[in-house]
């Protein structure tokens, strides 16, 4: 792989380099002086900005760019940088020397901030993932992580929750993801006692993820209901976390729970994250398959997933016809989709649904039938079975009927009025919540530039107030003194 | 070898010993003893150090809790089959990559998840389902277990009960007359919804019972608001006590409330 990667760039210096090159490097000068002014604000908000024009940058990355860049950003000879620049790859004379030549003639960055520091480590790591040197990246990522535990500022912390991503994701990629479980303890253990949410809110999904990679449901979900809980900061992290806790709650079968957190997940991820969206889909159409629901067909043709979701689909057909002998077909067909998306284990309890369908068909359409012909119907091995299966449907409230034993048939009862009960205005209860609900988190969800309805004062008056705020902050300090 | 090691061995030896014998109570003796011995091995979990004879050392204490959880199955204890299942548990998942397999593991995560099962606990059942590899579930320890959790989901009680007679190991039994029970109470509750009444002879074949005797006894005790006559069951007693329609008044002005104040907020 690295070959095939070098064989692309060796060709690449005569023609693209001069142009893409210095736009961006332009560019990631942008980002770092961008970086700078948020350190010295500690305004987090520019230093998240930097982040997202990053990514913008990340296809067009180059190992001949970074290592201008480093040299830029950071103070050569130092330790960091003499580091980072090991982690590329070397490219043939020439270029360097036309690196070289632009670098020398930049002033020498006088101060190295930390954060530009965590910065180029972030770049370097994502260069090295992109380019699958997965075995330098987890060394780039380990030493990452060990200067940042030294490290205590604010401002770092929007930085440090993508290394620890990033960090995880090299270790996964390897495979090696046990390796790295009580590190990320410890590291969360720390970002707890700085108050860093956003570094928990990333540890603590890093570390679900971690526990789930090797199924272990009941580890993810003791450190999840211990874990302090607060308002999300990141979206993306959010619907992890509420992709993680479906999976939890699936397993522990708390379907109502699942389904909710699972559809949460799926609505409120990004559209460019096709692939989470698809695994939030699957898993979402078993836990309401297992609810006895029936999903829309429209849930299996949206955009981009109709082939991802076609195994799903004839699942759910022969849930809805309540086939057993259709839905062991299809079970079998797709095992191996099944068990690579780790869902085998859930399709084998959705028989007992299957079954249940089945019967509530039969109940349906027949106001009394034999049993017989019940166990025939579902294609079970006895009239003994069907009839327990039966008994146990009504006590379930699945069907509404009652049982004959002496003639071996089953007597449905009328289905009653459902405008009769209170079932509707429980509906629309929950559709209102919902829209308020929703309403709420958008208001709140409302972000106002600071300062914006005082925009219309007048210099002088401007003046004046923050003389006030100057003498009242002056009080303040001096009554602060005089307290200890 | 390693004094304190062959001190455990022989120990383990006379328990071994003594459990062939079936002599239980001298068994919970030594393995006491055991258990305090083993915990001055510092390559056992939680420590997990990397000592010369660290091998040697995992695979006896994986042995003897092996015994400690079949001898609990034994002695019909429940709690210490809990314990000990828990204790042994790390010498399967986290230094599993360092020993050679156990050939009893299998029998023993079966039994615990018959055990589950028996407890009701179904989420823990699929918890640890979720654990064991495609191979795993192949096996019929396993499978056996498996299988009898979707019977008795489904309802198909009477195939839960067949289960007993192909019980994969000696030690399963105890387990499954102890579902027996279970799937006993699970019926009674199931026919007392889906029949109108039973004849004493159908009540008796379907609650697994030899003789009227037991049956009228079961009754009188777990369900006395069933009443019999004229040689049947009826349980419409239980059925008359239907909840009756009303309206959910404060319900619906919680609600109501609800959405004023959250119009109004809007507004």
């Amino acid at each position: 792989m690295t070959q095939d990667v070098e064989m692309k760039e060796q060709p690449a210096p005569s023609n693209s380099v001069p142009s893409s090159s210095p736009s961006t490097l332009h560019h990631l000068k942008e980002i770092a002086s961008l970086i700078e002014t948020g350190a010295y604000d500690r305004e987090a908000r520019r230093i998240l900005r930097a982040i997202r024009l990053t990514m913008a940058l990340r296809r067009k990355l180059k190992a001949s760019v970074l290592s201008v860049f480093l040299s830029f950003a950071l103070t050569p000879g130092s330790e960091a940088f003499t580091r980072l620049s090991s982690y590329l790859p070397k490219e043939d004379e020439n270029e360097m020397e036309v690196d070289t030549a632009t670098s020398t003639a930049q002033p020498p960055a006088k101060h190295s901030l930390p954060e530009l520091e965590i910065y180029c480590y972030l770049l370097v790591l994502i260069f090295l993932i992109d380019q699958k040197k997965y075995d330098e990246a987890k060394a780039c990522s380990s030493a990452s992580i060990s200067r940042l535990k030294n490290l205590n500022r604010r401002t770092l912390d929007v930085l440090a929750a993508r290394l620890y991503f990033y960090y995880s994701l090299c270790y996964e990629l390897t495979g090696t993801l046990s390796e790295i479980r009580s590190n990320l303890l410890a590291l969360h253990r720390i970002a707890t006692l700085r108050h860093d949410e956003l570094g928990q809110e990333t540890l603590l999904n890093l570390l679900l993820r971690n526990y789930l990679h090797y199924n272990l449901y009941d580890q993810a979900e003791k450190l999840r209901s211990k874990a302090p809980r607060f308002e999300a900061h990141s979206n993306q992290q959010f619907c992890r976390y509420l992709f993680y806790l479906g999976k939890i709650r699936t397993i522990q079968l708390e379907y109502t729970d699942a389904k909710e957190c699972l559809l949460q997940a799926a609505r409120k991820a990004p559209v460019a994250a096709l692939g989470f969206r698809v695994q939030c889909n699957k898993w979402a159409i078993i836990v309401r398959l297992l609810l006895g629901e029936i999903p829309e067909r429209t849930v299996f043709m949206q955009k981009g997933m109709e082939k991802a979701l076609r195994p799903y689909f004839e699942l759910t057909n022969a849930v809805r016809i309540g086939d057993l002998e259709l839905f062991r077909s299809v079970a079998e067909k797709f095992s191996t989709t099944f068990s690579s998306d780790r869902t085998h284990n859930l399709i084998v309890r959705l028989r007992h649904n299957v079954i249940r369908t089945g019967l509530r068909n039969i109940s349906i359409s027949y106001s009394r039938i034999a049993l017989a012909d019940v166990g025939k119907k579902l294609r079970l091995d006895s009239v003994a079975d069907a009839e327990s299966i039966v008994a146990k449907a009504i006590r379930d409230g699945a069907i509404d009927a009652t049982l004959d034993h002496s003639n071996g048939c089953m007597l449905s009862k009328e289905t009653g009025d459902i405008y009769s009960t209170t079932e509707p205005q429980t509906a629309f209860n929950s559709r209102i919540a919902f829209c308020l609900n929703m309403h709420n988190e958008a208001v709140r969800a409302l972000r106002f530039p600071p300062n914006s309805h005082k925009e219309k004062e007048s210099a002088e008056k401007r003046r004046e107030r923050q003389q006030q705020e100057q003498e009242l902050a002056k009080h303040i300090a001096e009554e602060d003194d005089d307290e200890f | 070898m390693d004094p304190q090691l062959t001190e455990v061995s022989q120990m383990f030896e006379r328990f071994k010993a003594a459990f062939i014998r079936k002599d239980f109570d001298s068994c919970a003796n030594l393995l006491s003893q055991l258990k305090v011995l083993l915990t001055k091995f510092r390559s056992l979990p939680p420590l997990f150090e990397n000592t010369p004879n660290a091998v040697n050392e995992l695979l006896l204490a994986r042995e003897i809790y092996e015994h400690a959880v079949v001898l609990s199955v034994k002695i019909e204890d429940q709690d210490a089959f809990e314990r000990d299942f828990f204790q042994l548990k790390p010498y399967y998942t986290d230094a599993g990559s360092r020993l050679p397999p156990s050939q009893q593991e299998y029998l023993i995560l079966g039994l615990n998840l018959l055990r589950l099962l028996v407890q009701n606990r179904i989420a823990e059942f699929h918890t640890e389902l979720e654990l064991l590899s495609a191979t795993a579930l192949e096996n019929p320890c396993i499978k056996h277990a498996v299988e009898l959790e979707q019977s008795f989901m489904e309802g198909a009680y009477n195939r839960v009960l067949s289960a007993r007679q192909n019980a994969p190991h000696e030690t399963y039994v105890y387990f499954m007359d102890l579902l027996a029970k279970t799937v006993r109470d699970e019926i009674a509750g199931c026919s007392e919804k889906a029949y109108d009444y039973l004849s004493i002879n159908d009540a008796r074949q379907m609650l697994l019972f030899s003789s009227d005797q037991e049956l009228l006894e079961y009754i009188k005790e777990e369900h006395p608001d069933w009443e019999v006559k004229n040689g049947s069951v009826y349980f419409q007693k239980a059925k008359d006590s239907a909840p009756c329609k009303e309206i959910p008044s404060l319900q619906l002005i919680n609600q109501t409330l609800s959405y004023a104040r959250e119009l109004e907020r809007i507004v």
